[in-house]
């Protein structure tokens, strides 16, 4: 068979959630962004004043700053924005149980695989449709810990003190043109407290999904990990295939505090004609651990570099990314860590595979301050292409004012080799089925770290992809 | 006649003055010149490049340098200094001296010139080979953020050397080439070019140098290299400038079918070192290798830039890049691979490696990879880190100072990129250089 048959034959670039159920917004802002916009979120939202002041202050930073001329093609996005519904409440009442859920919604989870999840004790689960939450649950044995896991909108109503003492603190307005953006029109995300010491076993685990067509979707989640507290966020998404461009633009600001342990996961899944332009970072103390683990599969473009400040002694961070550039497909994608504390450690773990037209790209920035003495940060980017027509991109940043740290970086480019297909075909695979093994060896290092029931979602959005269509 | 400075600053100047009034080969003059309408119509790149996001451009005071004139060539007697390094760097085919870009000075081995090989100033080469030096150049023209750099260059396009080595031609030793910074305040330019036809076999040193200058000095070169089929090229650029002197080299190498380029950059001297390397492989089964050392002290900045364009299947192309730096010296190194589609079993790797040797001290590394074909192998690997403590401990009980002792680990770290240098006599020069750099 020859090879590009054999690749097509992998039905990797097939989306298989391309379903769209029809929407009933309640409350639907028109298209496009102005001052007006954001002050209907805000009285909508029954915010306090401070928080419309930030916005509106928002709103004029993103006016203020210029489109980024690096990284993906954002030229056609600015057309998209004037089309883009900043705002959209699918419903009124916050639920409470997954019986009071609509229909129509549950059959979206369904196909998600949702409630499976739901059912195995996957505990906290915030299922985000459109741009809130729509439904939450929290076992009672968190609540009873002083664990908070919440709506973005019910933290800011109900902790309004914890949560002005963070917000914004960890990714501020004018960071990028896209954080001042979700800062101006942001709805829906997490908010999320665990209280010094506590160790959330169980993952707490958000769904997103975007549902109507132009919608730009906004999420926020802010997140704060005491003292000597664990706990593991994992946050995936998929959203129906659409005409028009898409938009999303999250920020996600997480406290990782003294000796506690954060892990975030994200796989997302997004359509392939979603620009999905996310700020992700984590503020890790002293002797703390942060660890991203990013998936990448879906979207036009995607821009995520999650990025680990360490700014206490003995701090570490950790990024792992799989990346998949399908046709038509840019991830544009990577790591940050800055080292502004003495012997501070990271490790940054990339895998990408681009396949026809597709372009995955890592960019990252490993920044050592005068200061950080004993500093040490490993950086490995291996990236697989499957098709003539693929493209690969490695753009690392090493900023080094430090004479103590030690830095390393290395990246691989390579294609699936004849030698290994070869191999395993003479062992009795067909071609298509060694082509999908060799795929799945070469993420196992990052797969293996996803926890085993977030596995369903995985098994479904990576490997039923690789070799679904086999035979 | 003799070159002078202008007499007007850059600010002040047009291209009359720039011209000083000599005849020139059409082929310079009209490059010349359109080189200054495009200069004064170009901005100065800002940080906000990527290009010169490390090395801020602006803060150089371009305008009140003194261009000196592309002066024709004379035959001045060889100084002292360059006649005491030529006395204890081996055998050479031929001698180039040049003062401020002009050349002062050339001679080549009788036998090497029978053998059909040219050695002459660029002015005499454009009267001969003017279609050869115009496609060279054509074929080096930068990206847009260095080419305000690149006009200014070609703008003061006169002095420099050409060496054309004919088919099949191997030349016995190398030429070397001493580039002299004399005046304070100005402004100059000087162009290598090299082209070696299907066979043949050439090695050019340029040595950069002047002595500690008082005012801001600006010193641009440029070399093309070229090597057709089955052709092997060794050019070397050893800059030991003296303080004062900003230097920018942009150096281009096309690397035709089968044959084998190696370039060779030691920065060791000078304010601020930019040097900008291309190496595109053009033919298949050609072969690059880019090699580059530096060692900054006191507030010495270096940045170096490279391009491995895999434009044909089958090539090969490997860069080490090694930098120590001690006081509050800086370095940048930014490297990219890019592979176009259809450069299938294209090989390409590219190393930096940096050693920090003092607390002031910073090194940025940012090696990118573009790749469009799929059938490729390519790696990448960069680290900044310090000597170790072992080895320091050791030689210090062996009675060796910390300074010793960490000078002569930046020579062993040195030493993997000094040993792959192909000419015993050119590795020596550099390594005497080089000590006498970090004092061993």
């Amino acid at each position: 068979m020859p090879r590009n048959e054999t690749i097509s034959g992998l039905g990797l670039d097939e989306y298989k959630y391309g379903f769209v159920t029809e929407d009933k917004p309640v409350f639907k802002a028109v298209p496009g962004l102005s001052n007006d916009i954001v002050r209907q979120i805000s009285h909508h939202k029954e915010e306090p004043e401070w928080m419309l002041e930030f916005r509106l202050k928002a709103l004029e930073v993103y006016y203020s700053k210029p489109m980024p001329k690096w990284g993906g093609d954002l030229s056609r996005l600015e057309d998209t924005l004037d089309e883009i519904y900043f705002y959209l409440k699918p419903q009124d009442q916050m639920e409470r149980s997954w019986d009071d859920v609509p229909q129509e919604i549950k059959d979206t989870f369904e196909k998600l695989g949702i409630p499976e999840a739901e059912r195995k004790a996957l505990a906290g689960v915030g299922a985000q449709y459109e741009s809130e939450m729509v439904y939450h649950s929290l076992k009672e044995q968190w609540e009873e810990q002083g664990v908070i896991f919440e709506s973005i909108e019910d933290g800011l109503a109900r902790h309004p003190d914890l949560f002005r003492q963070y917000f914004s603190t960890i990714v501020p307005t004018h960071d990028n043109k896209f954080a001042a953006l979700n800062s101006a029109v942001w709805s829906g995300g997490s908010f999320v407290y665990i209280p010094k010491g506590v160790k959330v076993e169980i993952p707490l685990q958000a769904y997103f999904r975007v549902n109507a067509e132009r919608m730009g979707q906004f999420e926020r989640t802010l997140i704060i990990c005491e003292e000597g507290a664990e706990a593991h966020y994992i946050e995936g998404c998929t959203a129906p295939v659409y005409s028009t461009d898409s938009f999303h633009s999250g920020v996600i600001e997480i406290v990782v505090k003294k000796g506690a342990r954060f892990r975030y996961t994200t796989i997302q899944n997004w359509s392939n004609n979603m620009y999905n332009l996310v700020t992700q970072r984590a503020l890790v103390h002293e002797e703390a651990k942060m660890e991203w683990l990013d998936g990448n599969l879906g979207s036009k473009l995607t821009m995520k570099y999650p990025s680990c400040y360490l700014v206490g002694e003995r701090a570490h961070g950790e990024i792992l990314s799989i990346a998949y550039a399908g046709d038509g497909q840019h991830q544009d994608t990577g790591g940050k860590v800055i080292h502004a504390a003495p012997n501070t450690t990271s490790q940054i773990t990339s895998k990408s595979i681009s396949k026809g037209l597709g372009r995955s790209s890592y960019r990252g920035l490993c920044k050592v301050y005068d200061g950080a003495v004993g500093a040490k940060s490993n950086v490995e980017c291996d990236a697989l292409l499957l098709d003539e027509r693929s493209r690969t991109d490695t753009y690392p940043y090493i900023e080094i004012d430090e004479n103590t740290a030690s830095i390393g970086h290395e990246a691989t480019v390579s294609k699936v080799g004849d030698e290994q297909l070869f191999y395993l075909m003479s062992r009795g695979l067909d071609e298509a089925e060694a082509m999908a093994m060799i795929v799945r060896g070469f993420i196992e290092p990052v797969a293996k770290e996803l926890p085993l029931e977030y596995a369903i979602e995985l098994n479904r959005l990576i490997e039923l992809e690789m070799e679904g269509s086999v035979g | 006649m003799t070159a002078g400075p202008a007499e007007s600053t850059l600010a002040a100047a047009d291209f009359d003055t720039l011209s000083g009034g000599l005849t020139e080969p059409e082929a310079i003059a009209v490059a010349r010149a359109a080189a200054w309408a495009r200069f004064t119509s170009l901005p100065w790149p800002t940080k906000k490049s990527e290009e010169w996001r490390y090395t801020d451009l602006t803060k150089i005071g371009f305008e009140a340098l003194t261009p000196v004139v592309p002066a024709p060539a004379t035959a001045e007697a060889l100084s002292a200094d360059v006649r005491e390094v030529l006395g204890r760097s081996g055998e050479r085919a031929g001698v180039v001296v040049l003062r401020e870009g002009r050349v002062a000075h050339l001679e080549l081995e009788p036998e090497v010139a029978r053998s059909g090989v040219v050695l002459s100033s660029i002015r005499d080469a454009a009267d001969r080979h003017p279609e050869v030096l115009r496609r060279a150049l054509l074929e080096a023209q930068p990206g847009p953020a260095e080419e305000k750099l690149w006009a200014l260059h070609l703008a003061l396009l006169g002095g420099g050397y050409f060496l054309y080595v004919p088919r099949g031609v191997e030349m016995p030793a190398p030429i070397h080439a001493f580039h002299v910074v004399e005046r304070a305040g100005t402004l100059s330019s000087a162009h290598s070019f090299v082209y070696g036809e299907s066979g043949a076999r050439a090695a050019v040193i340029d040595e950069f140098f002047s002595d500690d200058l008082d005012a801001e000095t600006v010193s641009l070169h440029g070399a093309t290299i070229t090597g057709e089929g089955g052709a092997g090229i060794d050019y070397v650029a050893l800059q030991r400038f003296g303080r004062g002197v900003k230097r920018f080299s942009t150096q281009h190498v096309v690397a035709g079918r089968d044959s084998r380029v190696v370039t060779f950059n030691v920065a060791l001297g000078g304010d601020l070192s930019r040097a900008d390397v291309t190496s595109r492989l053009d033919g298949p089964g050609s072969d690059s290798e880019m090699l580059a050392l530096w060692f900054g002290d006191s507030d010495q900045h270096f940045d170096h830039h490279t391009l491995q364009h895999h434009a044909a299947p089958h090539a090969h192309s490997d860069l080490l890049f090694k930098g120590a730096l001690t006081d509050a010296g800086s370095s940048v190194f930014r490297g990219l691979i890019r592979v176009d589609k259809g450069a299938q079993l294209t090989d390409a790797y590219q190393t930096n490696r940096n050693l920090l040797l003092s607390e002031r001290s910073h090194a940025s590394a940012l090696p990118n990879l573009e790749i469009e074909a799929d059938d490729v192998r390519c790696s990448h690997g960069a680290t900044i880190g310090q000597v170790e403590d072992g080895q320091l401990f050791y030689l210090m009980s062996r009675g060796l100072t910390r300074r010793q002792a960490e000078r002569l680990l930046v020579f062993g770290f040195f030493d993997e990129v000094l040993g792959r240098l192909p000419m015993e006599g050119v590795r020596a020069r550099v390594r005497e250089a080089i000590e006498e750099k970090i004092g061993l």
